[in-house]
């Protein structure tokens, strides 16, 4: 465990297995935030789950834990039913036009 | 973090088409002083293990794969060999040897191997892959291209292409060949067979999770700078060679001249492969990441990627990132204008 962050280990995923100077706390939340710009999109939200995983939710409320971040799409795809494409150019013009 | 340590026993695939010189290649590796360190697994397509009792006389830890390919139906069976051939390693039943050499049939896909390694909680800390050889018999190459779509995943996945039957073509034939591997695989570096001498460092001990992984990325760029940005090699297109198909597998160069956003490029790559995987047959790159003082190399295959690498230097004061990918049915122009969007809006 990381004293300072609190953080149980690290997932497996292997964009979290680069060196970073931020804190991983810090840099968890900074993933989460970018991802929910993406997700937003596709009216779904990611959430921290105790720094060990993550929530998915749906605005049904439907709710998924997911393990780590290489699965969140995939999940996203199942509750969405539609593909979570980052080559659709809907998403694209939605990402250029949405307030950072 | 995770990372990658030296002393894990590197997984060695050798792969290629039947007949086209694998097991020839395997035996003189294991005849040379290699074989004192190596371990073999071998997937015999068949009932009888021809290829093994060839190889079995030369090392005798050589475990055979019951069944088939090495593909998603024996995903387990690679893995408990694995397991046993460490479990009899840690017992002294064999040798403390520091390297597999997975022999494949022609028909495997590489893609679920890596998957086995990578996905498994317990050979991921004792196993690492090593360099992918895929052995190309030049003179069918044009029949199994066309015929066999394995063929060319086989091609995309290797960092070696070893060209065997090199004399049994012509130096025009030779030549148009080794061009077209590389177009297909521009990151992989094409050996000719008979010149190839086991103990070479290159073949099999110097990839980029092997000691001194910034000579395998000097390579890789050294071989991306010679293909220009736009140069995409689509073979679904008219040409004169004769491996010309009417697949559309295609493979393109992308290069940035801006520092990249690690966490937005995670993002948009690991989307990309979720939803295309299946037709990311490959993408390797090297990246200059916003905050970092030195380049990460990246590679993976298909839906897998392995863990990044961060390289001590780079080679010169070229700072450009470069990312290839051998895609199936993707073009260039859309992946680069997403990749394009995600690092500018999303920081």
């Amino acid at each position: 465990m990381c004293g300072l962050c609190g953080l149980l280990g690290t997932e497996g995923d292997w964009s979290n297995s680069i060196a970073s100077a931020l804190p991983a706390r810090q840099q968890r939340f900074t993933r989460i935030a970018l991802a929910n710009r993406i997700l937003s999109f596709f009216r779904l939200r990611l959430e921290d789950f105790q720094g060990v995983s993550y929530v998915l939710t749906s605005p049904t409320g439907h709710r998924e834990i997911v393990a780590d971040f290489g699965q969140i799409w995939g999940v996203a795809e199942t509750m969405t039913g539609r593909p979570i494409d980052p080559l659709d150019p809907a998403l694209l013009a939605w990402l250029s036009s949405a307030p950072q | 973090m995770m990372t990658i340590s030296f002393d894990l026993i590197a997984l060695n695939v050798i792969t290629g088409f039947l007949g086209s010189g694998k097991t020839t290649l395997l035996r003189n590796l294991l005849a040379s002083d290699f074989g004192n360190e190596t371990a073999v697994l071998i997937n015999e397509f068949g009932e009888v293990g021809i290829d093994h009792l060839l190889v079995g006389e030369i090392a005798p830890d050589t475990v055979l794969l019951k069944s088939g390919c090495v593909c998603c139906s024996i995903r387990g069976e690679l893995k408990d060999s694995l397991v046993q051939l460490f479990s009899r390693r840690q017992k002294g039943e064999v040798p403390k040897f520091c390297r597999v050499i997975l022999e494949t049939t022609g028909l495997a896909d590489p893609a679920p191997i890596f998957a086995t390694i990578l996905a498994d909680p317990m050979l991921r800390h004792h196993f690492r892959l090593g360099v992918i050889v895929t052995v190309v018999d030049a003179f069918n190459a044009a029949l199994h291209e066309r015929l066999h779509p394995e063929w060319t995943a086989q091609v995309a996945a290797a960092d070696r292409l070893v060209l065997t039957k090199r004399d049994l073509v012509t130096d025009q034939t030779g030549e148009a060949l080794q061009k077209h591997l590389q177009r297909i695989n521009p990151a992989a570096l094409v050996l000719i067979g008979t010149e190839v001498k086991p103990q070479d460092p290159l073949l099999l001990t110097a990839g980029l999770h092997d000691s001194g992984p910034e000579r395998e990325a000097e390579r890789w760029i050294q071989n991306l700078r010679s293909r220009p940005q736009h140069e995409s090699d689509n073979r679904g297109a008219p040409s004169d060679d004769t491996h010309s198909t009417h697949s559309r597998i295609n493979s393109f160069c992308l290069v940035f001249d801006h520092q990249i956003n690690w966490t937005a490029f995670g993002l948009w790559l690991s989307m990309l492969l979720n939803r295309h995987g299946q037709n990311v047959l490959r993408v390797k790159g090297i990246l200059n990441i916003a905050g970092a003082d030195y380049p990460v190399a990246i590679h993976g295959v298909q839906h897998l990627v392995h863990p990044p690498v961060h390289l001590p230097r780079w080679p010169d004061a070229d700072r450009q990132s470069r990312i290839v990918f051998i895609v199936d049915g993707i073009d260039q122009e859309t992946v680069e204008e997403s990749f394009r969007t995600f690092c500018e809006y999303l920081k």
